[in-house]
């Protein structure tokens, strides 16, 4: 373990930094802890071989030569799917929406809770200062009011047009 | 890696019967599964039979697939089972017939041969995948699979987690723990890569 790391980077042990490197090249790491473990590479000699070394083992794990699956692979699977069975159960499904309406078609960052009541309280906000003349009424406060609007308007709208679909699907079924 | 959506619209397709359907899912996964299967077992009639049998369940079961999940990761966690299954198994098999052994639960001890090639020859990259492809075939099961799931299949940690039903930080630990096996099985054996 050198030790011209410890002075440069003190809150970086070697330890710390050999469990991060194989997140660090995942590019799993956050910015800042992302630029402590590549300051103590820099600096430490161990470090910057170990990482070397597993740079290398993953770049060969990564190029396992594939295989074929055998000429006649295919024949045998395709032979035993019940397709009369999902063909005559096809109508006692429960109605679908499309792909496009299921919650996982809008992006994560969307549709996560944190971002969606920040974009509505920062709307309401601008909304707010706007009322009682705190922001000039600018075109940013109108575009920061929409913009906050945006996750939260989206995500309420997808889940209403959903329930819309099922719903009519199902007094559809019923009919 | 795989397109969740395009998966989730031709799994529909399946489930109305559309056999063309079947043939696309087949098509999409065959080669991965079939390699998996093939990693896990390191020989060719297990490999088919285990990949068969895999796209068998996954497509007599579709209805249980749960569709809040990618259709890959109920897909891949359906082929690890069946293999650590078969590992298991074939194990058990083979104890009955030959001496006592450890277990190939996930804290098994690894049995490190310390025979291997002189560390001064000079090896190919050809060799040193075969190399390579040896030492993950010793690995325990459950550190094989999860490293074949990252470094081959090139899942990410939360699709992996997702498969094995794992926390993320167990996935990471264990992909951090396989690597390290690895490097001690390479030193162990003199293996030069």
């Amino acid at each position: 373990m050198s030790e011209q790391h410890s002075r440069e980077a003190p809150h970086l042990t070697c330890v710390e930094c050999q469990r991060s490197l194989q997140e660090y090249l995942d590019g799993g790491l956050e910015k800042p802890e992302s630029m402590r473990v590549f300051l103590h590479v820099r600096d430490c000699t161990d470090c910057a071989e170990e990482l070397g070394r597993i740079e290398q083992l993953v770049a060969l794990l990564e190029s396992l030569p594939e295989r074929e699956p055998p000429a006649e692979f295919d024949a045998r699977i395709l032979a035993s799917v019940p397709y009369d069975s999902y063909r005559a159960m096809a109508g006692l499904r429960r109605a679908r929406v499309p792909v496009f309406l299921e919650e996982e078609s809008l992006p994560a960052w969307m549709r996560a809770r944190a971002v969606r009541y920040a974009g509505t309280a920062i709307a309401v906000v601008a909304v707010a200062a706007r009322l009682t003349g705190l922001l000039p009424d600018t075109a940013v406060t109108t575009v920061v009011a929409a913009a906050g609007l945006v996750p939260g308007a989206a995500y309420a709208l997808q889940g209403m047009a959903r329930r819309l679909v099922l719903a009519l699907g199902q007094s559809g079924e019923r009919a | 890696m795989f397109d969740r959506r395009a998966d989730l619209k031709l799994i529909r397709r399946c489930k109305l019967g559309e056999e063309a359907a079947f043939q696309e899912v087949l098509t999409r996964y065959r080669a991965a599964i079939y390699n998996l299967c093939w990693r896990m077992t390191r020989n060719d009639e297990d490999a088919r039979d285990l990949a068969q049998e895999v796209f068998i369940k996954v497509f007599t079961l579709l209805d249980r697939y749960d569709e809040q999940y990618a259709f890959s990761s109920w897909l891949f966690r359906i082929a690890t089972n069946h293999c650590i299954d078969h590992l298991r198994r074939q194990r058990l098999r083979m104890l009955s017939l030959e001496r006592d052994g450890g277990s190939d639960d996930e804290e098994a001890e690894m049995q490190i041969p310390a025979d291997g090639p002189q560390p001064d020859v000079v090896m190919q990259r050809r060799e040193a995948l075969e190399k390579l492809e040896e030492v993950i075939a010793d690995l325990p099961p459950h550190y094989r699979v999860i490293t074949l799931l990252r470094h081959d299949q090139q899942l990410s940690y939360e699709e992996i987690a997702e498969t094995l039903q794992l926390p993320l930080g167990t996935v990471k630990a264990r992909i951090h723990r396989a690597r390290n096996m690895i490097q001690q099985i390479l030193a162990a054996r003199k293996y030069e890569i």
